[in-house]
């Protein structure tokens, strides 16, 4: 399969690929990793006239310490965000959905930011990212502004973000150094999109109440699903498995579950209160807390 | 695939009736809807504009009302083609009285999409499609409150 005619650019710094979305922004696409575009692309069902390649813009892509959170640029790879040490020490979230997503070669290629503007509701990043309470930076022409990740996600493959913008950077916040964080999911195959996908971000205080709880969802509707009900039922509890269960069906009925060939809505809404309490014992568990 | 789904309006029925019925409000209401015209008694031409991320494409169809049991209930066929793909389905489109006033508008639809975009876009087309039906049932009902 080869893609139709389109005009290629690979822009030598951030202000240039702003100008040329400044001017072309409707009939443009951004390139980052190419993991969804591509293929999209050679399947003809996309057909930008012009492709903005961003690969050249090697001061997009860094993982930096930030306050007590972290900023990451959003041509980081995927792999990259996988095996950093700073990750998986300020945003364990983040460094326990890495590897679910697709496959070696995909994360080698495919970056956090490209990841976040196609914005699948069933991937990993959009998840955790609401979880987080990430903020994005997004760039156009002459001015930038940051969006709460809460706010980015409108619907299936559809954000916020405009035709001339391009996503810079996340910024995490940081999470207490106590909590303990998992993400879990069901697919058919490893490497599939996620039926199913919870991440959860837990910490327990000194007195073995549940200082503070973030807990969000994936493929179970439009756009990520933060389980706001659950994390307020749980905050000043001792953790049991009674509460757990109780806490994780509150998230049922926030639920909008497409149905496909894989599974009904039925199912994945049934399972999304199963993930969520998966997803908190196993949270809670990294937390030294055993329930 | 099937469809159903209810939306709620606060209009009274007659009125919800005659705007289910009436080529400009359905044009305002359906996603990407550019041109409706009648061809003929209760049959109309089509030209829709949609979009879902990368994938763009304009479908060109026909859209037919029939079994008009007024205010009740009607039957709506649709099938268009375009670039990446075509649509085919019918549904049935229900009215019925809320308690307090106000109108249920309930569908029930059965639709089938092919060619390219139902091969590879598969996972996501029951979710969109559910989406683009709720966006014409809550704009039918602003049109609606807006014009009351």
């Amino acid at each position: 399969m080869k893609p139709a005619v389109f005009e290629y650019v690979r822009p030598a710094s951030l202000d240039e690929a702003l100008d040329v979305l400044h001017q072309r922004g409707d009939d443009a696409k951004v390139l980052a990793g190419g993991q969804s575009l591509v293929p999209m692309m050679n399947f003809r069902l996309a057909r930008p006239a012009v492709l903005v390649d961003l690969n050249g813009l090697g001061d997009l892509a860094f993982i930096r310490p930030a306050a007590d959170g972290l900023a990451v640029g959003a041509m980081t790879r995927q792999r990259t965000i996988e095996k950093s040490a700073v990750v998986r020490e300020r945003a364990p979230l983040l460094a326990e959905a890495t590897p679910l997503i697709g496959h070696l070669p995909i994360r080698t290629r495919g970056t956090v930011g490209g990841s976040l503007v196609h914005a699948d509701p069933a991937a990993e990043y959009p998840a955790v990212m609401v979880a987080l309470d990430a903020e994005f930076t997004l760039a156009r022409k002459g001015a930038t502004r940051r969006v709460p990740a809460g706010e980015f996600f409108d619907t299936y493959l559809s954000t916020t973000i405009r035709p001339d913008e391009i996503l810079t950077e996340i910024r995490l916040p940081g999470t207490s150094p106590q909590a303990g964080a998992a993400f879990v999911e069901i697919s058919r195959r490893h490497g599939d999109f996620a039926l199913v996908a919870a991440g959860a971000v837990v910490d327990v205080d000194g007195a073995g109440r549940i200082g503070g709880a973030r807990i969000a969802l994936g493929g179970v509707g439009p756009r990520p699903v933060r389980a706001r009900t659950a994390e307020g039922m749980l905050v000043g509890q001792r953790p049991t498995a009674a509460l757990l269960a109780e806490a994780a069906a509150t998230v049922m009925p926030e639920t909008d579950p497409p149905e496909d060939i894989h599974a009904s809505a039925e199912y994945r809404r049934e399972m999304s209160a199963v993930f969520t309490r998966r997803a908190l014992a196993a949270a809670l568990a990294r937390a030294g807390v055993q329930v | 695939m099937k469809l159903e789904g209810s939306h709620d309006i606060p209009v009274p029925r007659q009125k919800v009736w005659a705007a289910f019925l009436d080529p400009e409000m359905l044009r305002q209401a359906i996603p990407g809807c550019e041109r409706l015209e009648a061809t003929g008694d209760d049959e109309y031409k089509a030209t829709l504009k949609i979009g879902v991320a990368a994938v763009k494409g304009t479908f060109e169809g026909k859209v037919k009302l029939s079994d008009k049991h007024p205010p009740e209930s009607y039957h709506m066929a649709v099938e268009g083609s375009g670039g990446p793909g075509f649509v085919r389905g019918g549904t049935v489109i229900s009215l019925a009285d809320l308690e307090g006033g106000g109108t249920r508008v309930s569908y029930s639809a059965d639709v089938q999409v092919g060619g390219l975009i139902a091969g590879v876009g598969q996972r996501m087309l029951g979710g969109v499609s559910k989406m683009m039906a709720d966006k014409f049932f809550g704009k039918m009902g602003e049109l609606l409150q807006a014009a009351a």
